[in-house]
């Protein structure tokens, strides 16, 4: 018979969950205490999850300096599997991971999956890159553990993508929103209405910031849930966070994490409901854990329980970074929130770059946009509608009034992935 | 009908002379050239004998290129031509959004193109009023 729940600890009483933590946390101190880099960090044990917040944080910087194996914690002959990320600025960074790591991240992803109401009758086509990049293959293992039909597609190839949708009846998918967006125009091309002509039901939207009213788009047109996710490679990727159905926030797996909110500033720990940078500690990690990770997002911590009837903690959507935090005439501001703006207007979509400059001595935004020949008709009033049209929706929702610049197609940098769409000149 | 090919341009040099050296390189003859500058870009709208083929080689190029249908109004190149013109249609409250003429190469006849936001209409209103509109074949040999 099949239950809400994929594990028993989803729904694990809060004392229950601490001891269980505390447990977990001490046993990763002593697995960590055999690599270079946590050996003289960390005492032997703890007594109380309150002394974790004296244990000195781990930075993406630790990770940089110790490539490539001052934080592995085992014989490197127990390691089956590496992700590595190049980042977008600075030196690589790695992640090792040993069976039993690649078998508890499976189950997490599979929870994750389970949780939103995929079940082994299911299709999945997974159409993110598979590779270094852990999205990819964390939703495939998620996905064959929980015992879905799973279709290793990848990104790309759309006519192939639309193919294997129609003749497998794929119920499940895992896509960008971007792309999502994309492929429901090569749809209506073919002649296809998604909602009737496919069996879609569930989507995994990912890699990229998205609105929620981008998320209420992809639903009406394909007919579908589309769940939030959180992951981040040095904690595994896919998997530690995911939306319920209740679609209010993201439950952390509090028995694979320790979640911290720290204040990034000072370091010091916040509040639930106080905004802030999320820290994550693995506690089932054997081949590299990873103790008070500096995510660099942010992001606050719902308070209460969910109607759900999971018993660990709910995040918000990630607001930003805080390493690309901009302050504009004196005013935090995150790229994210320009950008989720800017995604939710059609003829914008992905086609834009956001430049900030000093004019006369004030912070000043330029944001280009490609005419490209979908939007272009000829007509000059439509171009400065659509303008305007940025400008006051960007000025109602985050307070900033840009400058727009219309700019030819295919002018804008294009990059495989995380495309660069910021460029702060104010420095120079 | 008569159309005509309007280009999205970044105002920067050379947009133009690469436009015009592209239709060049394809054989493309250009019958009359306007520009509505916006400051930071511009249309280009571009009159040629082969509007097909000079949307096709733009596009190709990487342009937007958006296709209008115009009218184009045969008149005398004399004194008064234009007046006699613009006089009836605002007569006929016609809406013109743009408008720009040229004169033929035997001389004695201009072609006023004129861009309007009800085309059916419009054509139809300036054929009654007895002008001669120019059909897509007829600018093809002028
Ligand atoms: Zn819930």
């Amino acid at each position: 018979m099949e239950g809400t729940y994929w594990d028993r600890v989803e729904t694990i009483q809060r004392d229950g969950l601490k001891k269980l933590q505390l447990k977990r946390l001490n046993k990763t101190f002593e697995r960590a205490k055999k690599s270079r880099f946590y050996r003289d960090r960390l005492p032997e044990t703890i007594n109380s999850l309150d002394a974790l917040k004296d244990i000195p944080f781990t930075t993406k910087s630790d990770l940089r300096s110790s490539f490539p194996n001052g934080m592995l914690s085992v014989p490197q002959e127990e390691i089956i599997r590496l992700h590595s990320s190049s980042g977008t600025t600075g030196r690589a960074t790695v992640i090792y991971h040993t069976r039993s790591d690649i078998d508890s991240w499976a189950d997490l992803v599979a929870r994750s999956m389970y949780m939103t109401g995929v079940r082994k009758s299911d299709v999945f086509q997974n159409m993110m890159g598979y590779g270094l990049f852990t999205g990819g293959l964390g939703l495939h293992y998620g996905s064959e553990r929980l015992g879905a039909l799973t279709i290793p597609a990848s990104s790309g190839n759309s006519i192939r993508q639309i193919r294997l949708m129609k003749e497998f009846n794929s119920t499940v998918i895992h896509i960008t929103p971007s792309y999502a967006l994309h492929l429901y125009i090569l749809f209506q091309e073919e002649c296809i209405d998604p909602v009737s002509d496919l069996h879609l039901r569930i989507a995994f939207l990912g890699a990229e910031p998205y609105s929620e009213e981008t998320r209420k788009r992809i639903e009406s047109l394909y007919g579908l849930d589309a769940f939030n996710s959180y992951g981040l490679s040095e904690m595994n990727g896919p998997g530690v966070a995911f939306e319920c159905p209740v679609k209010e926030g993201m439950h952390v797996w509090e028995d694979s994490y320790i979640l911290e909110v720290v204040d990034p500033e000072t370091g010091d720990l916040l509040s639930d409901g106080e905004e802030g940078e999320i820290v994550l500690t693995t506690l089932k990690r054997e081949g590299m854990p990873v103790i008070r990770y500096r995510t660099g997002d942010i992001a606050s911590v719902f308070p209460g329980e969910c109607p759900c009837g999971r018993t660990h903690r709910r995040i918000s959507r990630i607001k930003g970074r805080t390493d690309d935090m901009l302050i504009i005439k004196g005013v935090n501001l995150y790229p994210m929130q320009i950008e989720k703006i800017l995604m939710d207007i059609p003829e914008v979509g992905n086609n834009y770059l956001i430049e900030i400059e000093k004019i006369d001595y004030l912070d000043s935004i330029n944001i280009k946009v490609e005419v490209r020949p979908e939007i272009f008709h000829g007509d000059i009033i439509e171009l400065e509608n659509l303008k305007k049209r940025i400008v006051e929706d960007l000025k109602n929702e985050i307070l900033i009034h840009p400058r727009i610049t219309l700019v030819e197609p295919n002018s804008l940098p294009r990059s495989e992935g995380k495309a660069v769409r910021v460029v702060d000149n104010r420095s120079k | 009908m008569a159309s005509q090919v309007t280009v999205f341009v970044e105002n920067k040099p050379g947009r133009i002379a690469r436009i015009t050296r592209i239709l060049g390189n394809n054989n493309i003859n250009i019958r009359a050239i306007t520009i509505s500058d916006m400051g930071e870009y511009g249309l280009i709208n571009i009159l040629t004998n082969d509007p097909d083929s000079a949307s096709d080689v733009l596009s190709k190029e990487g342009f937007s290129v958006s296709r209008k249908y115009v009218i184009g109004v045969i008149m005398k190149d004399r004194p008064g031509g234009l007046a006699d013109i613009a006089e009836y249609l605002n007569k006929s409250t016609i809406n013109i959004s743009n408008a720009y003429g040229f004169i033929l190469k035997e001389g004695d006849k201009a072609v006023l193109i004129l861009e309007v936001d009800d085309f059916d209409r419009a054509e139809e209103v300036i054929r009654k009023g007895g002008f001669h509109t120019l059909t897509e074949g007829e600018l093809h040999n002028i």
